[in-house]
């Protein structure tokens, strides 16, 4: 008799980050990193900054510094860049204002400088530091947030995208005012816990990099039963979360996208 | 012996002749950009210039007045109509927004209807565009509705002449650029070109060898070519500033980002299925 290979193991998944702070929180991490790229911020960037690090990669300081105070217009600009503060500002420096990084520089901002590396991207050098630096107590359980990653220059998007497959081990979230992508490892089966009041209901699974043969899921409105999914065929997209949970199993890694809604 | 000899040594030489066959039958694609160049630089008779303009429901780019002058068909998929109607009154130096919306009527609406505001589809009714409401497909994206409707519309001896270029199929919400995306590989005899401020994309079908032509005066210098469907095992470039030499590229490794073109023509040979990009200047 054939003995069936080991299940894999479960991994969850939760947006309890983007609730308000005062509501119970049911996120699959105990720590949260905020990354901050050079594009405009999306209009829940204040809710996010709460969390234990908070790094600016080059010109993505400018946008904390122009953005924090007119998405709070209501309060005193300088209260606001105090409150909302990077702990890091790194990169190579070439498109941060030199005001902004004096400016955070006298609030305590670590700046790390360094010459420009064409191997990797903005982004992949600020998870390497988060992960290298135990900026965060507990790694393992790490969730990374990331502002200013999708949109803009496609090669800088595709790049982003590239750091969530370099990383699979890592929980890297890239968001923005419209939606949120997450990368579904192969190795692990995964629970997906909707927060139906931030995010939904439109939804897609989406196979980059290489097809899926076997593609299995639950709580959507079109669920795929061992569905191949490939570019030039098929591709979930514009698929509607029905549940609270939606489960997805693939022999592939899929990047995941749900709605944000407004 | 010399029976098995002579039969190796013949099949080696068929080998050899079929792959040479493979080689040179390999069709070179010719690309070029020279539709965002200003009218009186554009050269004659390319087929870029001879293009179908698709506008999809995002912010229109800045360039959109130029590119709308230039098409020889313009058509709204949707709610683009939207950002026709109530966008180019802001780009263009007229007087009223009503001399605006006068010069720019598409010729088609097309799509599923659900996002087109009613007064924007009663104003180009009555301008005369051709509504064709394709609300009883829920299948496909409009996108992909205009492009099969193009392609059904064009003579046979035109097809490979066919330019199609999009504007507001990058941005916005993941999923629909994804579906987006896989219009160009589902059409991918098909020239479609994505545009946004940014940046443009294209695909580069593994059946070809391409060469592409740069226009330094609207395009890069940053660019890019991504395997998103499959990885590529073998990828040769010229005219990049890190050229790929028979390279191994996938996602969860290595992929071109944040390239440099070096050179009016890059060419691009590869045995996957590759998305190219370059940036845009500053157009207005």
């Amino acid at each position: 008799m054939a003995t069936p290979p080991p299940a894999r193991p479960a991994m969850s998944h939760s947006s309890a980050f983007l609730l308000p702070s005062s509501a119970p929180r049911t996120g699959s991490a105990d720590a949260y990193a905020v990354v901050v790229l050079n594009q405009r911020l999306p209009r829940f960037a204040p809710l996010l900054w709460a969390p234990q690090v908070r790094v600016c990669a080059d010109g993505g300081a400018n946008r904390v510094f122009d953005g924090m105070p007119e998405l709070l217009p209501e309060q005193d600009a300088d209260d606001v860049r105090l409150r909302y503060k990077p702990d890091v500002i790194k990169g190579d420096m070439d498109s941060v204002r030199p005001e902004v990084k004096e400016y955070y520089s006298n609030l305590g901002t670590k700046i790390v400088d360094e010459s420009h590396d064409q191997d990797t991207t903005d982004l992949h050098k600020c998870v390497a530091f988060i992960a290298q630096n135990s900026l965060v107590s507990d790694v393992s359980n790490l969730c990374i947030l990331v502002l200013g990653a999708l949109g803009g220059r496609f090669d800088h998007e595709m790049g982003n995208i590239n750091v969530l497959h370099l990383f699979p081990n890592s929980r890297i979230v890239l968001l923005s005012d419209d939606c949120l992508i997450f990368l579904l490892p192969r190795t692990h089966t995964h629970n997906i816990h909707i927060e139906r009041s931030i995010e939904g209901p439109h939804c897609g699974l989406i196979p980059i990099g290489a097809p899926s043969t076997s593609t299995t899921t639950t709580g959507l409105r079109w669920n795929l039963d061992k569905t191949c999914m490939s570019y030039g065929g098929l591709i979930s997209t514009s698929n509607v979360v029905d549940e609270d949970q939606v489960t997805v199993t693939s022999d592939s890694d899929l990047i995941w996208t749900i709605s944000l809604r407004h | 012996m010399p029976g098995i000899l002579s039969k190796s040594l013949t099949y080696h030489i068929q080998e050899l002749k079929m792959l040479w066959r493979t080689i040179r039958s390999m069709d070179v694609m010719v690309h070029s950009s020279s539709f965002l160049l200003p009218k009186i630089h554009q050269p004659a008779k390319t087929p870029a210039n001879n293009y179908t303009l698709v506008v999809l429901n995002q912010h229109l780019p800045r360039f959109m007045p130029r590119l709308w002058a230039h098409a020889k068909l313009r058509i709204c998929a949707d709610g683009g109509a939207n950002r026709i109607f109530y966008e180019m009154p802001q780009m263009t130096n007229d007087q009223d927004c009503e001399t605006t919306r006068n010069r720019y009527i598409p010729e088609i609406i097309e799509g599923d209807m659900d996002s087109i505001r009613p007064e924007v589809k009663r104003f180009y009714s009555n301008q005369g565009s051709t509504i064709s409401d394709k609300s009883h497909n829920q299948e496909t994206t409009d996108l992909h509705k205009c492009i099969s409707s193009i392609r059904h519309r064009t003579p046979s001896h035109e097809k490979s002449d066919l330019c199609v270029l999009v504007t507001g199929a990058l941005g916005g919400r993941f999923d629909h650029e994804a579906a987006n995306i896989n219009v160009l590989y589902v059409f991918s005899d098909m020239r479609i070109i994505f545009l946004s401020d940014d940046c443009l994309i294209q695909l580069l079908p593994k059946t070809h060898q391409h060469e592409i032509n740069i226009e330094s005066s609207v395009e890069g210098p940053h660019c890019g070519l991504f395997p998103i469907g499959a990885p590529s095992t073998s990828t040769t470039t010229t005219g990049l500033k890190w050229n790929l030499s028979e390279a191994k590229m996938r996602f969860g490794s290595m992929i071109s980002t944040s390239n440099i073109v070096d050179s009016e023509k890059v060419t691009v040979q590869s045995d996957a299925d590759l998305l190219w990009t370059i940036s845009l200047r500053n157009l207005t």
